[in-house]
C-alpha cells in the first residue's frame, strides 16, 4: 500500500477520533442550535387561566425563564418542584417566569398546573406556533431570556434548581453590570 | 436502411419531446408546493420522518403553518428559512449543499475517489511489469532479426 494511502487513512481515523472526543463531552441537554443568542422571538398567547392574554413584551427588560411543559409529560412532572422552589426565589425580584403548553388539552393543563403549584403565568400555544419559533423539540425545555431580549441559553429535557438558579443569576449579574 | 433510420429519427424525436414536455415550465399549484416543502421539512419530534409523511401532532402544526406561509405569498425559501432559523439545517431531511453540513455531499465522492486509488494501487501491484530484456537475450533476438531478413522471407499477409 502506498505511503501516502496509508498516512491518508491514519489521519482520517485520528480525525474521526477527535470529532467522537468532542461530540462525547457535548452536554445533550444544552444544544446550542437555531435560537440561541438570538433575539426571543416575541409572542402572545391566550392565558391558561383564561384571563386574557400574555405578550412577552410586557416583560420587556426583565430576566425571562419560559418553560415548556405538558401534563402528559413525565420529566415535566419531575422538573416542577425544582421551578415552584426557585419561581418562588425570585418571584418578587426582575425574574419572571412563564409557562408555555406544549400539545395539551387545556382542561389537563390547567389541574396539571393547580396540582403541582405552578403560580407562575401560563400560556397556551395550541397551533404550536411559539414552540416552532423557539425550536423546541419536545417538553420540557426551559429558555432563559436576558433582559436584552436574547435568549442566553436553553436546557433540553428536565432541569434541575443548580441549572436554574444559576443560568438566572449569570443573566441577572449581566444586567447589573 | 432508410426506414430503418426514419424510425430511429421518430424514436429520438419522441424521447426529446418526452423530455421538453416534462421539463417545461407549469404553473405548481399551492397543495402542490405544499407537499414538496413538507416533504423536505423533518418532523422534529420524528425519527427520521417528514412533516409530510409523520402523523404526529408537530407535524400538522408544522403543516398547518406551511399551508398558511404558502397562501401569505412566501417563497419556498423563506418557509424554509423560517424553520432553518429556529431548528437549524438538522430541520431540511437533505442537508443544503451551500452550507456546511453541505459537505456531506463530498463524503461519497471521497470515498468513490479513495477506492478507486486503492484499487488502482492493487491493480498496478497484481500486474507484472514486463522485465527488461537483459543483453543477451537482446542480441539474441538482433541475431534472429538479421537471419531472417537476410533470408528475404515473404511478408504474412502478402504485401512483399
Amino acid at each position: 500500500m502506498a505511503r501516502w494511502l496509508r498516512l491518508s487513512i491514519v489521519l482520517g481515523v485520528a480525525a474521526l477520533v477527535v470529532v467522537l472526543m468532542l461530540s462525547f463531552r457535548r452536554d445533550p441537554h444544552d444544544i446550542r442550535t437555531g435560537t440561541v443568542n438570538k433575539p426571543a422571538a416575541a409572542f402572545t398567547a391566550d392565558r391558561l387561566d383564561g384571563t386574557g392574554t400574555l405578550s412577552l413584551s410586557d416583560y420587556a427588560g426583565k430576566v425571562v425563564v419560559l418553560n415548556f411543559f405538558a401534563s402528559w409529560c413525565p420529566p415535566c412532572k419531575e422538573e416542577n418542584p425544582a421551578l415552584v422552589r426557585v419561581w418562588e426565589r425570585y418571584r418578587t425580584s426582575d425574574v419572571v417566569f412563564i409557562g408555555i403548553v406544549y400539545e395539551d388539552a387545556t382542561d389537563k393543563a390547567r389541574a396539571y398546573v393547580s396540582a403541582n403549584g405552578v403560580t407562575w403565568p401560563t400560556v397556551r400555544d395550541d397551533d404550536g406556533r411559539i414552540a416552532f419559533a423557539y425550536g423546541v423539540f419536545g417538553p420540557p425545555e426551559t429558555y432563559f431570556i436576558g433582559p436584552d431580549g436574547v435568549i442566553a441559553g436553553r436546557r433540553i429535557g428536565a432541569i434541575n434548581e443548580a441549572t436554574l438558579v444559576a443560568s438566572i443569576d449569570k443573566l441577572r449579574a449581566q444586567a447589573s453590570r | 436502411m432508410t426506414r430503418e433510420r426514419a424510425l430511429i429519427l421518430v424514436a429520438l424525436l419522441a424521447i426529446v419531446g418526452a423530455v421538453a414536455w416534462s421539463a417545461w415550465p407549469r404553473e405548481v399549484t399551492a397543495a402542490e408546493r405544499v407537499d414538496r416543502i413538507t416533504s423536505e421539512l423533518r418532523c422534529v419530534t420524528c425519527q427520521g420522518l417528514s412533516v409530510k409523511d409523520s402523523p404526529a401532532a408537530s407535524a400538522r402544526q408544522m403543516r398547518d403553518l406551511v399551508v398558511q406561509r404558502v397562501a401569505e405569498g412566501r417563497t419556498d425559501d423563506e418557509i424554509r428559512g423560517e424553520f432553518r432559523a429556529s431548528y437549524g439545517d438538522w430541520v431540511l431531511l437533505s442537508p443544503p449543499a451551500s452550507s456546511w453540513t453541505g459537505l456531506i455531499w463530498l463524503v461519497p465522492i471521497v470515498a468513490l475517489v479513495a477506492g478507486l486509488a486503492v484499487v488502482l494501487g492493487r491493480v498496478r501491484a497484481v500486474v507484472p511489469r514486463a522485465a527488461d530484456p537483459s543483453p543477451r537475450e537482446l542480441a539474441a533476438l538482433r541475431e534472429r532479426v538479421a537471419r531472417e531478413e537476410a533470408l528475404d522471407l515473404p511478408q504474412a499477409d502478402g504485401a512483399g
